[in-house]
């Protein structure tokens, strides 16, 4: 009897202790021997189970065997079962991840089930990569799939918390790209990752959160990484500056030149630092880069000091009509059509430093003619406003002179009609 | 005054010394109220002129009778060659007036949706571009490719007797 | 000559007006030390005047919706002859119009002029006062600017709280739940039409009885008459008087001119409803010391919500102010007297001293 009611007592307490507890995270996943088994150990072993909440795959309704293999129906205790190699367990090495991975991920039709969109030729991009060839080759320490995206808690490219999401990108490849000690034996440098971090492309996406701002993929490639190839600079840099690289290839065409041995826009611009360009870029002033090759003398050095003149003409006579408009807009006289129009001339200093990419000197000069003419009449719609002012201080000066006349009179009348001097 | 003073003297033979000062003081007086009102009235005229002829010149409607912001006249016909367009401000915002290459007019803001740079007509590629990121937009204003995330604004286009005429839709 | 005469005496036997020629003639401005605050009234008059001939001008080329609204406004300033010294006349003197209707009236409660037999000519002096601050509200929305209409959203915001009428009247003013282009046509309706009216009919009871009971002798003047025995000299209206009034109307003209050429009225920037309120909204300057009394109020008085507090208070201050003919009778005492010209200076000090202080940068 009273061991009944011991037994009972005991399953009581633990009823109530296990109320007490919060309950546990959910598992995305049916209760498989494997998590059943694994969420029990510490270290490596317990981390996928802790990790798998967040797991894309997991979310998706696979699990540990889809990848694994084994057999997750059988008793957690019995670890020969359940790692059945008959059943396909496996535990990859790191050279054979990207193999691993691609079982599915190369699978049209299985992808097909989760994203009919999706790319499925990750596998072959890869191997046309750097890390992908050292890694055919049997080189284990180049990056592999797990290194970028992560190992048992990968989360969608699209989740920001995941390592390849846009802000994450170039911290997750500076990992290895900005360690001396992991590049030297490849002789790779690593002042990239911080170079890229000044630039002007890292502002915007950290600074100014603009997701479409290139990092270290967009420009590399994600998959099948690699720098890209001198002829292919200004395609790379093209995919956003059209109309600079669409000027650039023209010019070269138009002039016969091969300028890929600069590397086109990074011999101005840079390709990592990339920093905000300045009218001052182009010129003979201390921070032109046209001078650096082009010495006096030189046909290009004429052609691109008349442009920078040019420029500065425009620059300084759109910002006279702005302050000129401006001004009489304050004093009282109407400028807004007149200011949109001077739109115009806004317009074509910035045509201007698209156009700086032709090294098209009669181009770029007829340019900057027909923003001068629109700022010119902004001027003179300034010059015209400040007339109409005077016009109207003249007209008031004209009848305050009158209605002192009146009321002089008034006093006058006042006065005459009263005998002494006026009363209150 | 001098006159009167004259005339008053001349007239002396009739009058005596005294009666004669009555007379003069009270002629200047009536001439100097003369004086004043004239001088009253005169002024006072001239402020009701300058007061009346600014509301008269306002009551004349100007060159263009109306603010335009809903319909205008953007151009004359024949001013436009077919692949031709031109900028113009339509209210307080460029709008663009398009003469396709079959010879139709169209007429849309001006304004692209992206970072409001001022589009143009690309008659090569018979679309409106902006030139600042490469936006595309189809005639009917349809954001086609590139940054811009909506369409622009599309306007009613009428010819009649000789001008085109853009009105808002 | 006679042609005129025969054209007055063919007018004289159909109209008569020559019973109100002699009516005019026989009317008479007493002349004393504080005589010089009755131009105010006049001049008041002469203001409102400005505004119905420079409103119907700009109405002709004033659209009330708000697709044109500010368009329009611009095209007057640039492009219509003229139409920036309509314009700015018209939005100055509405400033000047509520300053010297403020002064008039403030400076006929310290003079008591609302005593018996004046008492109406009082209320109808209040209630078009409260037309004229209609007029402002209303005519600030109308170019459709940002100031203007986050001013009106804000305003029209304070007259919903007024307790169980106060979700209608919003409805009412606003023509809908939120500020939009109805509001503004409704806005323009009273402008132009509701309020008018009514102000005609009141101003035509006001000088009707104003002209009936004759200007007004303060206290103080008619007890030192008595005492001297001496009768309070006077002034006739026509000619001299009038011409008085003409010499201020005529300064009040130029200042108008000057302050149109040389501080014209801006017009800022279109409204857009969907932009968030820029920061330092304010109403006019003449809503001002209520606006800042509302916002210096604590959340919660005495368990009531503190801006309905404040609405509330507004509200009684101006019934009680508008019926203090009612306070002081004949036979009130003396000591009631001074409280009551005590509580006007104190009104008087707190309204300038909020306007000033809704002015000053605000310390964070």
């Amino acid at each position: 009897m009273r061991c009944w009611g011991a037994v009972l007592t005991l399953i009581a307490l633990g009823r109530v202790a296990a109320a007490a507890e919060p309950p546990a995270k959910p598992s995305p996943a049916p209760r498989t021997a494997c998590i059943e088994c694994h969420s029990e150990l510490d270290g490596d072993e317990g981390e996928p189970v802790k990790r798998a909440a967040d797991d894309v795959h997991f979310q998706k309704g696979l699990s540990c065997h889809d990848c694994h293999g084994g057999n997750p129906a059988a008793d957690p205790d019995d670890v020969v079962a359940a790692h059945d190699e008959r059943r396909g367990w496996n535990r990859p090495s790191r050279v054979g991840i990207p193999l691993f991975c691609a079982k599915c991920h190369a699978d049209a039709g299985f992808m097909k089930r989760f994203n009919p969109q999706g790319r499925v030729d990750q596998l072959a991009e890869y191997r046309t990569s750097g890390h992908g060839k050292r890694n055919a080759a049997g080189d284990g320490k180049v990056a592999v799939c797990i290194d970028c995206h992560g190992v048992h808690g990968i989360r969608a490219v699209k989740d920001p918390a995941s390592p390849v999401y846009p802000t994450h990108v170039a911290e997750t490849c500076g990992r290895c790209h900005a360690d001396p000690k992991l590049m030297r034996p490849y002789g790779l440098q690593t002042t990239q990752p911080a170079a890229y971090k000044s630039s002007v492309h890292a502002h915007a996406l950290y600074e100014k959160g603009d997701l479409a701002a290139p990092t270290c993929n967009n420009c590399h490639g994600s998959h099948g990484a690699a720098p890209p190839g001198l002829q292919s600079v200004v395609q790379v840099c093209g995919t956003c500056h059209t109309r600079e690289a669409t000027l650039f290839l023209e010019v070269e065409k138009k002039k016969g030149l091969n300028l890929a041995s600069c590397i086109r826009c990074v011999v101005c611009h840079d390709n990592h630092a990339v920093q905000a360009p300045v009218d001052e870029m182009i010129g003979v002033g201390p921070k032109s880069t046209c001078t650096s090759c082009h010495k006096p003398g030189d046909t290009a050095y004429d052609s691109t000091r008349a442009m920078a003149a040019a420029l500065d003409g425009l620059k300084a006579r759109h910002s006279h009509a702005q302050d000129l408009l401006d001004r009489a807009g304050r004093a009282g006289v109407e400028v807004g059509s007149d200011v949109v129009a001077l739109q115009k001339a806004g317009d074509q200093v910035i045509e201007l430093r698209v156009l700086a990419h032709s090294f098209d000197r009669e181009r770029y000069l007829a340019s900057a003619s027909t923003g001068l003419a629109a700022a010119d009449a902004g001027v003179a719609a300034g010059d015209r406003a400040f007339r109409e002012l005077k016009q109207r201080r003249l007209g008031l000066a004209v009848s305050l002179v009158v209605i002192a006349a009146v009321v002089a009179g008034l006093l006058l009348k006042i006065r005459e009609i009263e005998g002494a001097g006026p009363g209150p | 005054m001098w006159s009167l003073v004259t005339v008053a003297l001349v007239d002396g033979g009739r009058r005596d010394g005294a009666e004669l000062r009555r007379v003069t003081r009270e002629e200047t007086v009536a001439t100097r109220r003369n004086v004043l009102n004239w001088f009253l009235g005169t002024s006072a005229g001239a402020m009701c002129g300058s007061v009346v002829y600014p509301v008269l010149r306002y009551l004349v409607p100007p060159e263009v009778p109306e603010a335009a912001t809903t319909r205008m006249v953007a151009g004359r016909e024949g001013e436009l060659k077919a692949g031709e367009a031109k900028v113009f401000p339509f209210g307080a915002r460029p709008a663009i007036l398009v003469r396709t290459v079959e010879g139709e007019y169209r007429a849309l803001s001006a304004t692209c949706t992206h970072l409001n740079c001022t589009v143009q007509y690309r008659a090569d590629l018979k679309t409106i571009w902006c030139a600042c990121h490469n936006g595309m937009y189809d005639l009917a204003g349809h954001n086609l490719a590139g940054p811009p995330p909506r369409p622009l604004e599309s306007y009613k286009v009428d010819v009649a007797r000789g001008e085109i005429v853009v009105s808002k839709a | 000559m006679s042609a005129l005469v025969r054209a007055a005496a063919w007018l004289e036997e159909r109209v008569g007006l020559s019973a109100f020629a002699a009516l005019a003639r026989e009317k008479h401005v007493p002349v004393h030390r504080h005589s010089l605050w009755y131009y105010l009234g006049g001049m008041t008059l002469f203001l409102f005047g400005i505004q119905v001939v420079t409103g119907i001008l700009l109405l002709l080329y004033y659209r009330p919706s708000s697709g044109e609204a500010f368009e329009s406004v611009q095209f007057v300033m640039a492009r219509v002859p003229f139409g920036w010294l309509i314009r700015s006349i018209h939005s100055w003197s509405a400033n000047l119009l509520v300053f010297v209707l403020f002064a008039h009236m403030f400076s006929v409660f310290f003079l008591r002029a609302y005593r018996k037999p004046r008492e109406l000519t009082w209320l109808s002096g209040m209630l078009l006062l409260f037309l004229m601050m209609a007029f402002g509200f209303s005519g600030y929305l109308l170019p459709w600017n940002t100031l203007a209409f986050f001013a009106t959203q804000v305003g029209t915001e304070v007259a919903g709280r007024v307790p169980f009428v106060g979700g209608f009247a919003l409805r009412l003013l606003r023509g809908g739940d939120q500020v939009t282009g109805a509001t503004l046509t409704r806005f323009y309706g009273f402008h132009v039409a509701v309020l008018p009216a009514l102000t005609t009919l009141l101003l035509g009871a006001h000088l009707l009885l104003v002209q009936r009971h004759g200007m007004s002798v303060p206290p103080s003047v008619e007890s030192e008459a008595r005492r001297t025995g001496l009768r309070v000299p006077e002034l006739p209206f026509f000619p001299n008087f009038l011409l008085r009034d003409a010499v201020g109307w005529c300064v009040a003209l130029g200042a108008l001119a000057g302050l149109a050429a040389l501080a014209p009225w801006e017009l800022g920037v279109k409204a857009d409803p969907f932009a968030p309120a820029p920061a330092g909204i304010r109403p006019e300057w003449y809503f001002c010391w209520m606006f800042q009394t509302l916002k210096l109020l604590p959340a919660r008085i005495l368990g009531v919500d503190g801006e309905l507090v404040g609405i509330l208070g507004f509200g009684l201050g101006g019934l009680l102010w508008t019926l203090v003919p009612l306070f002081e009778r004949e036979g009130t005492s003396d000591r009631l007297r001074r409280a009551i010209t005590v509580a006007g200076v104190l009104v008087l000090v707190y309204m300038t001293f909020m306007t000033i202080q809704a002015y000053l940068p605000e310390k964070h």
